[in-house]
This record gives structure tokens, C-alpha cells and sequence, in this order.
């Protein structure tokens, strides 16, 4: 019994680094060998996917590009498959960003998900680009998309792109996609949807994901993704496997490891709390 | 170009990666670079989106005269960097406070706590198509929200019935506590599976088994 607990007791004394290793090998072994978990879909995931795929070709919407390259791990394969989808069914895009990190983000899966499609700028997809004051920008779109980005990114007039013609508030937009690693989805919500009426659905990362359920639940967001999980339930759900769907069996394992790190943590506290009683 | 650019990246990620170990000189380079790097990128973004974009073109290019009054509101802003001059910067704060809060109080309430209160409770005439488990959620959410407002209600000692309740309103916190940290770890592995996706696919070249 007493060797027992002098091993459980060590254990809280073990090195973090070992700890390291283990939570690397974890992650790195499923990503090398997928074991293929299932993935079932949320309520929000499949809402978002409704609101998606109700899109009909020749219809616009607007997407915000709310994050940064440090969270293009979690976001970059939402954004890949609302892309996709949208260029599939035929839906333009006019795209901007909040986060002046957002616009190199933006730029990149732009121009590359456009040319697997054969998608021209100006006409099937637009990026407005970054602008001041977040607050302002979505309060004034609601008045007038041109006189709120009178230019996009490079500066060049907005009203002379084709897929301007017939849009120019959230009245012309059927939808708002926001993928956010912050509280942006939320105001998106506030101003864009409370408002103006705007329907937005939003992708978030999983830190944010808590803080979006009560305005799903109130029906401010019509739907939404959470984190990894929430991209690999879009991916299940468009048939468009990617990264998201590769990572969950890490995913899996990451957590299963962090549940048995806390049990042999607890277990390893009350060991040496039964030796100090023993020896009292 | 491509296969430098990948080459450099995964000699970053290892630095980083590298502090994991102890703190070494590599990894000091690296997050020194990233600082510099970010720092510059997020100057030259503002310098460009707000004072070229939003000031220099429509005021000096389009004519648009009236926006020097906001020029002049963003340089007193500056005026803080001087202790002498720092009290103008006030009369630009308090311009962009009594602005934000005229647009922003109204919106809040409505949206934050009006909407939200009334999705917290499910009227009678509202309820009668909804299934028993959405009947169980919907009162589960009523005793958590008024459980939690108890516990964080400081002017009577937290005794009998307070007390009961309270401690309910604590069980909702630790849940919700919970979940936040399962998804937060959810975050932080999904980084990191986004490095070996990048180590293993892209630079190594490997493909799963």
C-alpha cells in the first residue's frame, strides 16, 4: 500500500516536459494514422448548414474575415467550405475584415479557392477589405455598403465591380457569415441582425464558442460552428472532408489524455492527503 | 518560393516549439520576430486603412473638407505623447466616448440584456407545441439564471433559502466553468494539430496512413 501511494504521490512531482511529450504524441499519432472516429452533427452545425445550402445562385452575401493568422488553425477550414459551397451553388460574396490582420487571410484563401473555381473579382466575389472602427463599419453597411468601403483593398472604386450593381445594404444580402475568434459574431448579431434585420450565422473558435450559445438559443444567430468540431460537422455535412475532419481524431485523443492527467492528478492529491492523515 | 517559405515556417515552429525545453536563444529570435514582424504589419495596416484610406483620399483627393474636423480629433489624440499638451487629447476622448456611447448604450440593452432576458423565459402561450425535453431545458435555463443572479446578490447574508439557491447558482457556474475549459483545450489542441498538419503534410512531405 505504501509503495502505491509513494508512486501516486510522485507523480505530481513529474516534469511538465514528460507530460510535453506525452500530449505530443497524442496529437501527432492520429495525424499521422487517422483512425476515423465518427463525427455527429450539432443542432447549430446543421442549422448552419440549412442556412447555407437555402442560398439560391445569383444570390450575395456578406462574409467577415474576424480573425487573424494566429487562429487560421481553427477558422481557415470554415471559411474553405462556406467558400466552396458558395462558388458551387452559384452565391457572390462581398468579403471584408474587422482585424487588420484579417486582410492577409482574406487575400490568400480568396484568390486561391476563386482560381480552383474559375471565379472572376468584381463579379463572383469581392474583398472590401479592413476597416476602422468595427462598430461603425457594421452599424453603417446597414445604410450604404459603397459609402461605407467608397474603395476595396487596392483602392479601387467599389460601385464599378459588376456584383455591386444591385447590392448595396443588409436589405440586398440574404446572409451574413461572420468566422470569428472574438466577440465580433456577437455584435454582428446586435447591430447587423437586431438592427437591421440581418440573418447572420457565424463560425467561431471553440474559446468563443460558449460565449455564442445564448444568442443561437435566442434566435439572434440562426446558427453556428464551434471550434474544430464545429468546422469538421461542416465538412461531414457538405461532403467536403478536409483538415477539420482530419484533426478530430487528434482531437479525441488530446482530450482523453487531459481527463486521464486530471484523474492521476486528483488521485496523486488524495494519495498525499491519506499519508499526512496516516501520519497524524 | 514556396518551398523557402515552407522551409522558413517550419524552422519557426520548431524554435517556438523549442521553448517547451527550456528557454534557449532560438526561441528568443523567433518570438522577437514575430513581435517585430506583427508590429510592423499592424502599423503600416492602420497608417494605410485609417489616416491614407479614410482621411488623405476623400479630404485632399475627393474634396471632402468636413472630414478635417476628424483629422483634427485623431492628431489631439497624439497630443497625449507631450506632457504638456496632453490635456487636449481630452476634448478628442470625450467626443469618441459620448459617440460610442450614443450608439452603443441603446443597441446593448436591446440586444445584450432585453433579448436575452426574454429567451431566458418561455411564456404559457408559447409553450404548448414544445416537446417535454424543451420544456426541461427551458426550466433548466430559468433555475440557472435565477440561481446564478442569487449568488452574485451581496446585500443579505447568503442564509436558509438564499443559501439553498445560491449553491445551485454555484453548480451552474462550475458547469459552465467546465465547459469553457473543455473548449478552450478544444482551442489550444486544435493549434497545435494545425503544426503537425504543417510539419507532417507539408514539409515533411508525409501522407496519412
Amino acid at each position: 500500500m505504501d509503495r502505491l501511494l509513494n508512486v501516486l504521490i510522485r507523480l505530481k512531482d513529474l516534469d511538465r516536459r514528460v507530460l510535453f511529450i506525452f500530449v505530443a504524441l497524442a496529437v501527432a499519432i492520429p495525424v499521422l494514422k487517422p483512425m476515423g472516429l465518427p463525427i455527429r452533427s450539432s443542432r447549430e452545425s446543421v442549422d448552419f448548414h440549412r442556412e447555407l445550402t437555402s442560398l439560391k445562385a445569383g444570390d450575395t452575401i456578406l462574409f467577415s474575415f474576424d480573425y487573424d493568422p494566429q487562429t487560421r488553425a481553427e477558422l481557415d477550414p470554415m471559411t474553405r467550405v462556406i467558400w466552396t459551397t458558395c462558388f458551387e451553388k452559384g452565391v457572390k460574396i462581398i468579403a471584408l475584415t474587422l482585424y487588420p490582420g484579417g486582410v492577409g487571410v482574406a487575400d490568400e484563401i480568396s484568390k486561391e479557392l476563386a482560381e480552383i473555381h474559375g471565379k472572376t473579382y468584381g463579379e463572383d466575389y469581392l474583398f472590401l477589405g479592413y476597416n476602422p472602427d468595427w462598430s461603425g463599419t457594421m452599424l453603417r453597411l446597414g445604410e450604404s455598403f459603397r459609402k461605407t468601403y467608397p474603395t476595396d483593398q487596392l483602392g479601387r472604386e467599389t460601385g464599378s465591380f459588376p456584383i455591386m450593381e444591385n447590392v448595396d445594404s443588409y436589405a440586398d444580402t440574404p446572409l451574413l457569415v461572420s468566422v470569428s475568434s472574438s466577440a465580433m459574431a456577437e455584435y454582428w448579431a446586435i447591430w447587423a441582425g437586431g438592427k437591421f434585420g440581418q440573418k447572420v450565422i457565424t463560425g467561431n473558435t471553440a474559446i468563443q464558442a460558449v460565449l455564442v450559445y445564448p444568442y443561437y438559443y435566442s434566435g439572434q444567430i440562426s446558427g453556428f460552428l464551434g471550434g474544430l468540431k464545429g468546422a469538421a460537422e461542416l465538412e461531414m455535412l457538405t461532403g467536403q472532408i478536409g483538415a477539420a475532419t482530419r484533426g478530430m481524431d487528434s482531437q479525441t485523443t488530446g482530450h482523453v489524455l487531459m481527463v486521464v492527467f486530471i484523474l492521476l492528478g486528483n488521485v496523486a492529491f488524495l494519495a498525499e492527503r491519506l499519508r499526512k492523515r496516516r501520519a497524524a | 518560393m514556396e518551398t523557402v517559405g515552407i522551409w522558413v515556417a517550419a524552422f519557426f515552429t520548431l524554435a517556438i516549439f523549442s521553448f517547451l525545453f527550456r528557454e534557449n536563444p532560438i526561441y528568443r529570435f523567433a518570438e522577437h520576430l514575430l513581435v517585430g514582424v506583427s508590429a510592423g504589419y499592424y502599423f503600416v495596416q492602420y497608417l494605410y486603412s485609417s489616416v491614407y484610406k479614410k482621411f488623405w483620399v476623400p479630404v485632399f483627393q475627393d474634396g471632402q473638407w468636413l472630414l478635417i474636423g476628424g483629422g483634427i480629433l485623431g492628431g489631439l489624440m497624439l497630443m497625449r505623447l507631450h506632457r504638456r499638451t496632453e490635456w487636449l487629447a481630452r476634448f478628442a476622448i470625450a467626443f469618441y466616448v459620448a459617440a460610442w456611447s450614443g450608439y452603443l448604450i441603446p443597441s446593448i440593452i436591446q440586444g445584450q440584456i432585453l433579448t436575452q432576458i426574454q429567451s431566458t423565459i418561455i411564456p404559457p402561450h408559447d409553450a404548448s407545441g414544445m416537446t417535454w425535453a424543451a420544456h426541461l431545458s427551458a426550466w433548466l435555463v430559468l433555475i440557472g439564471v435565477v440561481s446564478i443572479l442569487v449568488y452574485f446578490y451581496f446585500s443579505h447574508e447568503h442564509e436558509g433559502p438564499l443559501r439553498i439557491v445560491s449553491k445551485i447558482g454555484i453548480l451552474y457556474l462550475m458547469i459552465g466553468f467546465g465547459a469553457s475549459f473543455g473548449y478552450t483545450i478544444m482551442g489550444r489542441i486544435t493549434l497545435l494539430i494545425g503544426r503537425f498538419q504543417f510539419l507532417f503534410y507539408d514539409w515533411l512531405g508525409l501522407t496519412p496512413l
